[in-house]
């Protein structure tokens, strides 16, 4: 079966000349087998990749579970969840969703031949020494995938203005392929040593955006969605905080910053008890303002935000809150100078215990 | 074969959208029932054999219901709810032939889906088995093995696998040795047995030597097994070899005790349990006598000369780190561990071995501090020719003063790339 030369773990692929295997069961080897190639997920990395990264594949290449759709223009991967990674719903928790995000972004990245040093960069980009910084992610979750569950994740990147990019994810349970979520990001380009932002030239446009769509694909096409939300800044005092938080080293990414993920968990950590014990986190956005090291001690603070009183064109996240919606905004803070580091907003729905 | 399958598939039932009727079936913890997976769709083309029965059905042995695949834990009150998803159109209307086709085709879809997914279960070398990461049984029922992908967000700073990626990578094993061998009660790792008595497994002691990191996008495989631990407790061994190479990247063991999860006291194993779990005894030993015997214990002193210690405080848990009994993970106390080794430790080595004593639990209000001994050399001056093996002894307590965990961690110099790294830096 082709299906079989497909096996990215097959020793056969580790001798040499299995390239040759690969290069046979190209666009026209998943075309043939559709909808169940796709749900597998296993095909071995495409052959684009194995032709661009030139005779000797690496070993992390061969062994990717996912795979570029036939067009290259999106990238799809499926994860089982593991049980260090539920939480005390015996769901995944957010952070392991995040994590898995960040994941296939980069395995996609890795499959179009972008760096794998974890920075995702060109080679110009790396020549001008430029990397991708995020500056919004927006997270819905409909469904919490459980242990033993395998999601299903599509992604793709695209423009986004003229300094950015946006990357965009599908998640579904792979079982019966419902959507149980989406999360889009925003990215600017900065230049590494002075931390400028720096507006995306053509020559890294041409790069970088040959991988991508070039009809706008967005997994929130609906107006008005959450994810355009502008988060207002409070001067009030917060409702709920938690202080003096600190990075540990596991938070630390390669370049000895806070990494995005642990930022959601300091969210969550001055949200209140009893609406950890009732409700569920259905959605987050962050607006990333600042970066966080080691040594820095970090204030989490929680503020209600009510329902608004207009409608705007009957969108539900306009309307005053359904009784089993909760809204809050966040600010997470250096404790030293109060400067902020992020910003926040969560919309919780309350679990059907 | 196909065709007889959507059509066997219109009579037990299936909603037309199994996510409608499943969202209205959420059960009591919130999370939602198999009935979400393509259930009620007749699937049965050959049993799969024996290897790979145990992924097909999580609860019970091996058999293959007959009529339901899930990739889910089973859960046999599932089959109750089944009635409850009414078949929403073409049931009714099956004079509207337009949706009975745009029906026949979504079922079609589906259990072609579910098909393949079993059709290529059979056929395919062990590895796919285990793409998804189920596991299986290997050796006459003694050891189970499982591969794992590291991934991008479980390596640390220095591009390798964390501490806490492999020993979360042998937490996954066992709850899944335990959930394929069929004895997996409620919540994780208690037997049927020992749920219905409230008795849950606590770990004593944790041994492990690591030979050899992994990378990014390298495929580790665990195998596991247990053996008896004296007369009231259970040792667990693993093995993880990279796949590939064959090479071992680490070796350990581990005692684990019993206790009454409401009384918190520990109890002795009961025959019943005995029973349940005896038959998988395997004598076999991951860390040999010799091999054992070269990391010290926890207690011994450390050498006299040049002890330093370091601190640090006020280390709390996050929701993240909590299991769901909201106490905090094993796994995470290897972080606080090593949240107060020094720098000049971290960079220029890597943990060769470590051993664990847990003497006490701790949960979401507590504050906690790390103390580390440090014995041997480990000044930041001179380059990496000068740092030799380090040894530490750790002292994880409540700032209230009980303690929580007792480590001894032995250090040697990193090595520099080897093969297998710069095999995967090839890409750049």
């Amino acid at each position: 079966m082709l299906r079989c030369h497909t096996l990215p773990q097959c020793r056969l692929l580790a001798q040499p000349g299995a390239g040759m295997l690969r290069r046979r069961v190209a666009p026209g080897g998943t075309a043939r087998w559709g909808a169940a190639a796709r749900v597998s997920g296993v095909e071995a990395s495409p052959a684009r990749a194995a032709v661009e990264g030139g005779e000797r594949t690496s070993m992390a290449e061969r062994l990717r579970l996912g795979s570029l759709l036939e067009d290259g223009l999106s990238y799809k991967e499926s994860f089982i969840v593991r049980c260090y990674e539920v939480g005390i719903n015996k769901t995944a928790t957010v952070e392991t969703i995040a994590n898995l995000l960040q994941e296939v972004g980069c395995n996609h990245a890795q499959s179009v031949g972008f760096s794998t040093d974890g920075f995702a960069t060109t080679t110009t980009m790396r020549e001008l020494g430029l990397i991708w910084v995020t500056n919004r992610m927006h997270i819905e979750i409909y469904k919490y995938p459980a242990w033993g569950d395998v999601v299903e994740i599509e992604t793709w990147c695209q423009e986004d203005g003229r300094i950015g990019t946006r990357r965009d994810w599908i998640l579904k349970d792979l079982a019966n392929g419902e959507v149980i979520g989406r999360a889009t990001s925003k990215w600017v380009m900065m230049n590494q040593n002075t931390r400028r932002l720096q507006r995306v030239s053509d020559e890294v446009r041409d790069e970088v955006f040959v991988h991508c769509p070039k009809a706008p694909r967005l997994a929130f096409p609906e107006e008005n969605n959450g994810s355009l939300k502008k988060i207002p800044i409070r001067t009030d005092p917060a409702e709920h905080s938690r202080l003096g938080l600190v990075p540990r080293r596991a938070d630390l990414d390669m370049n000895q910053h806070v990494n995005n993920v642990t930022y959601i968990g300091w969210v969550l950590e001055s949200i209140p008890q009893d609406i950890i014990d009732s409700h569920e986190l259905q959605t987050i956005t962050l607006d990333y303002r600042r970066e966080c090291q080691h040594d820095d001690i970090v204030d989490s603070l929680t503020y209600i935000e009510e329902g608004e009183e207009k409608c705007t064109n009957g969108s539900a996240f306009a309307a005053p809150h359904p009784e089993e919606q909760r809204q809050f905004l966040h600010c997470l803070r250096f404790s030293g100078n109060g400067h902020e580091i992020n910003r926040g907003r969560t919309v919780w729905r309350k679990l059907a215990r | 074969m196909a065709g007889s399958l959507a059509t066997s598939a219109f009579f037990p039932g299936p909603g037309s959208s199994p996510a409608a009727s499943a969202r209205s079936s959420k059960n009591a913890t919130g999370e939602l029932p198999e009935n979400l997976s393509v259930r009620g769709i007749v699937a049965k083309p050959n049993p799969p054999p024996a290897a790979l029965q145990v992924k097909a059905h999580a609860q019970a042995l091996p058999k293959v219901n007959g009529t339901k695949v899930n990739l889910k834990t089973g859960n046999p009150d599932m089959e109750e709810t089944v009635p409850h998803s009414a078949p929403k159109t073409f049931y009714n209307q099956l004079p509207d032939w337009s949706m009975l086709l745009a029906a026949i085709t979504t079922i079609f879809l589906a259990a072609e889906k579910q098909w393949t997914l079993l059709d290529w279960k059979p056929k395919k070398p062990d590895m796919l088995v285990d793409t998804f990461g189920f596991g299986r049984i290997i050796q006459d029922g003694l050891v189970f093995r499982q591969n794992f992908m590291i991934r991008s967000y479980e390596i640390g700073a220095d591009r390798t696998a964390s501490i806490e990626t492999l020993m979360n990578h042998l937490q996954e094993t066992a709850l899944n040795h335990v959930r394929t061998a069929g004895l997996l009660g409620d919540g994780f790792g208690a037997t049927p047995e020992m749920s219905k008595r409230n008795l849950i497994w606590v770990v004593s002691k944790i041994h492990l030597l690591v030979e050899k990191y992994p990378a990014w996008g390298d495929m580790v495989q665990v195998d596991t097994w247990v053996a008896a631990a004296g007369k009231n407790g259970m040792r667990r061994d693993w093995h993880v070899r990279d796949y590939n190479s064959g090479q071992t990247i680490l070796r350990a063991t581990s005692v684990w005790v019993m206790m009454h999860k409401k009384t918190r006291r520990l109890s002795k194993m009961p025959d019943e349990v005995r029973a349940e779990i005896g038959p998988y005894f395997n004598d076999r030993s991951a860390i040999t006598e010799e091999q054992g015997e070269k990391s010290a214990k926890t207690g011994d002193k450390l050498d006299g000369d040049a002890t330093k210690q370091f601190i640090r405080k006020g280390l709390t848990p996050r929701w993240g780190d909590l299991d769901v009994n909201q106490h905090v993970n094993n796994v995470k106390y290897i972080g606080w561990i090593l949240e107060s080794a020094p720098i000049s430790v971290l960079e220029k080595h890597e943990l060769a071995s470590m051993t664990l004593d847990y003497r006490k639990e701790c949960g979401r209000d507590s504050v906690l501090q790390s103390l580390t001994t440090v014995s041997g050399e480990c000044t930041s001056t001179g380059t990496m020719q000068h740092a030799s093996a380090i040894k530490c002894d750790h002292l994880l307590q409540l700032e209230s003063g009980a303690d929580i965990v007792k480590a001894h961690t032995e250090w040697r110099p990193k090595r520099s790339h080897t093969a297998f790294e710069s095999a995967s830096d090839e890409i750049h």
